[in-house]
């Protein structure tokens, strides 16, 4: 039995408590907001189709010196991804060690009405390494998704986790938050938590 | 000897010494910003200002420079620098202004995040190519139709002012919360 999305939220939101988490729009990031709430650490992206990933490569380039032991997340789903696909290369390319990527694979565009992707023909794992990723693994399992967060937690960067998910949803309403609040509140939460520097 | 060869070597070595200076000062006003990250695209008309950042003084520790196969992935890896509180600058052609506009506009300008990028002129006098100008020359028009604040750097701007220039609207970008381009004619006109 596949595993559901919202099943998958509530493991990475416990997996990922103190680190950046980015999520992608539509689904995912309702889904997060119903089985999590309001969290200073996740950042949503409202729309940017296909930039989830793009979006979460520079923040994990930016905070890789001054937050070195810190993981940053990113949530996206396989028609998100496939449209920004070139990103693959050039975080393969650039190696940051702190870059994990999960990707929420249901096959459909679900947010649209399920129109379906191009993933089932797409080996996402051997693409991730093709590219210089230093690691990817996939996901079918509650088992094997508890073992990737623990493995994704420590593992070198970039990591690509991919989730076979079915298409079951919540029921959610639409999230309607000014997205300049958005990135007010993650800059606030990133301050907040900003590791301090040891004088002498 | 012709008489003609002489005129037709100095409007060569014009075109190219006109290329060397604007690059030159562009260099200077991006280097003024000093920023953590260049982002660049593919690019014949800014060689001389990529090679600098690739191989040249502009490599530097600390700084990182690597190519963006897309605009619009730019203006989202740009994004997340900003969250970072990194700085950032993109170098591409104005004929990829279309490839990024949604980016750009569901990313940093609803998010309230300052981008900058130096976009550089295509299509106008100098130009080589015999269709570049069909998108080049929309240009203004597809930023203002987006409400995208851009300025220009040409003929009409001194080119010992461009470097300031480029400062003043990367300054300009951060204290408005928004991505502004500098549109800059490094081929004459």
């Amino acid at each position: 039995m596949a595993i559901e999305r919202a099943d998958v939220l509530r493991q990475l939101d416990a997996g990922f408590t103190d680190s950046p988490v980015v999520l992608s729009l539509g689904g995912t990031a309702r889904e997060m907001l119903a089985v999590a709430g309001r969290k200073g650490n996740h950042l949503i992206s409202l729309d940017a189709m296909g930039q989830t990933i793009s979006l979460t490569l520079g923040l994990a380039l930016g905070l890789q010196e001054t937050r070195p032991d810190e993981k940053v997340v990113v949530v996206d789903g396989d028609g998100s991804l496939i449209m920004g696909l070139s990103v693959v290369s050039t975080a393969g390319h650039l190696k940051p060690k702190n870059l994990v990527v999960f990707v929420l694979d249901n096959g459909v565009y679900l947010a649209t009405g399920g129109q379906p992707t191009a993933s089932a023909d797409i080996d996402m794992v051997a693409v991730a390494k093709a590219c210089g990723w230093r690691d990817a693994r996939d996901v079918r399992t509650s088992e094997e998704l508890a073992d990737a967060v623990s493995w994704a937690a420590s593992a070198p960067g970039p990591v690509l986790i991919r989730v076979y998910i079915g298409t079951k949803q919540l029921q959610t309403n639409y999230f309607l938050e000014d997205p300049a609040v958005l990135a007010e509140d993650f800059r606030r939460w990133l301050r907040s938590t900003q590791p301090s520097v040891s004088v002498g | 000897m012709s008489t003609d060869a002489p005129v037709a070597v100095r409007a060569v070595d014009s075109q190219a010494d006109l290329l060397e200076r604007r690059s030159q000062a562009v260099i200077d006003g991006v280097e003024s910003i000093d920023p953590d990250f260049v982002l660049h695209l593919a690019s014949s008309t800014l060689k001389i200002v990529l090679d600098h950042f690739i191989a040249g003084d502009g490599v530097r520790a600390g700084r990182q420079v690597f190519a963006m196969p897309r605009e619009e992935e730019g203006v989202a890896i740009a994004s997340g620098l900003e969250l970072a509180g990194s700085r950032s600058v993109l170098i591409f052609q104005d004929n990829g202004i279309g490839n990024l506009l949604t980016a750009l506009l569901t990313l940093p300008q609803p998010y309230h995040l300052p981008l900058f990028g130096v976009v550089t002129r295509r299509g106008g006098l100098g130009e080589y190519n015999s269709m570049i100008h069909t998108v080049s020359e929309r240009t203004e028009a597809l930023l203002d139709a987006a409400g995208v604040r851009w300025f220009q750097l040409d003929a009409r701007t001194p080119v010992d002012r461009w470097a300031v220039e480029i400062k003043r609207a990367w300054d300009f970008s951060r204290a408005t919360h928004r991505p502004i381009f500098v549109l800059v004619n490094l081929m004459g006109g």
